[in-house]
């Protein structure tokens, strides 16, 4: 219990300002992709398994809270990719921008880049739950 | 200066698993990008959940290139992601021995849930159920 204190601390305690939360960004949006790829990997195996499960779960992802979720899902896999390419750019090429200056410029810059991947998605998506969920739009 | 210190830097060491792992982080997501990228902006924004149903599923997979790209998003994502959460979980668990049981334990988890995924992938949508 002690390590897990002592990690969560470290976490939250250290104030990086932008490359923290680059870091911790990074993982939580990793984490969040990784619990739904497991039950995404589940859920389409019921096509085989269980058919009629599979309408259920498909059901379950057409509601509206699930509908958010998955917006927050596109955000946390665009976010995560932009900045794994901008960790293993430094690492590779340019290892001289692991400074705090250039650290906190490239987060904002890797923010930026998500939003305007994200936003037009986002856009999209809620316009879909609006259609069929509201019926709104002539849906 | 700078060359000494080079000098110092370039030590050849052998590879351990850790080494082997991050590369494979490094590796995998080059791929994983435009794979799992596309994949979203297809089927979450283009195609949107509420087309989604055993028919939509059947289609795509009637196709085999369709197949071999859920195969590679199958491989790829679940090694990488699975890896990411053992890396997650080594800043948690400091004990040897904890960390062996938690390495086997994402490593069989990891394979049950890619058995399960690969079995729907080569077993298909099965239509003879009867649906309403």
């Amino acid at each position: 219990m002690s390590t897990l204190k002592t990690t969560l601390t470290g976490y939250t305690g250290y104030r990086g300002r932008e490359g923290h939360y680059a870091f911790l960004l990074h993982r939580i949006t990793g984490l969040g992709t990784v619990l739904f790829l497991v039950i995404h990997i589940i859920d389409i195996a019921l096509v085989y398994l269980s058919p009629k499960g599979f309408l259920d779960v498909i059901a379950l992802y057409q509601t509206t809270l699930f509908g958010i979720g998955e917006i927050a899902l596109v955000f946390c896999v665009f976010f995560h990719g932009i900045n794994g390419l901008r960790i293993a750019y430094f690492d590779m090429r340019k290892p001289a921008n692991w400074s705090i200056e250039t650290e906190r410029k490239s987060t904002r810059i890797t923010l930026i880049a998500t939003l305007i991947l994200w936003l037009p998605a986002t856009f999209f998506m809620a316009r879909n739950i609006l259609i069929h969920n509201y019926g709104l739009f002539g849906g | 200066m700078t060359a000494t210190s080079e000098q110092i830097r370039r030590v050849k060491v052998r590879p351990n698993y850790d080494h082997i792992a991050w590369k494979w982080m490094r590796y995998s997501a080059v791929l994983l990008i435009p794979l799992v990228w596309f994949h979203l902006i297809l089927q979450d924004v283009i195609v949107g959940v509420h087309a989604m149903d055993l028919d939509y599923v059947a289609q795509r997979w009637a196709n085999i290139g369709w197949r071999v790209y859920d195969a590679l998003l199958l491989g790829f994502a679940m090694a990488h992601g699975m890896n990411g959460v053992r890396q997650v979980a080594n800043d948690f668990i400091k004990g040897e021995r904890a960390r062996t049981i938690m390495s086997w334990a994402l490593f069989i988890f990891w394979l049950a849930i890619t058995a399960i995924g690969a079995a729907a992938l080569i077993g298909g949508v099965r239509q003879d159920f009867p649906l309403n």
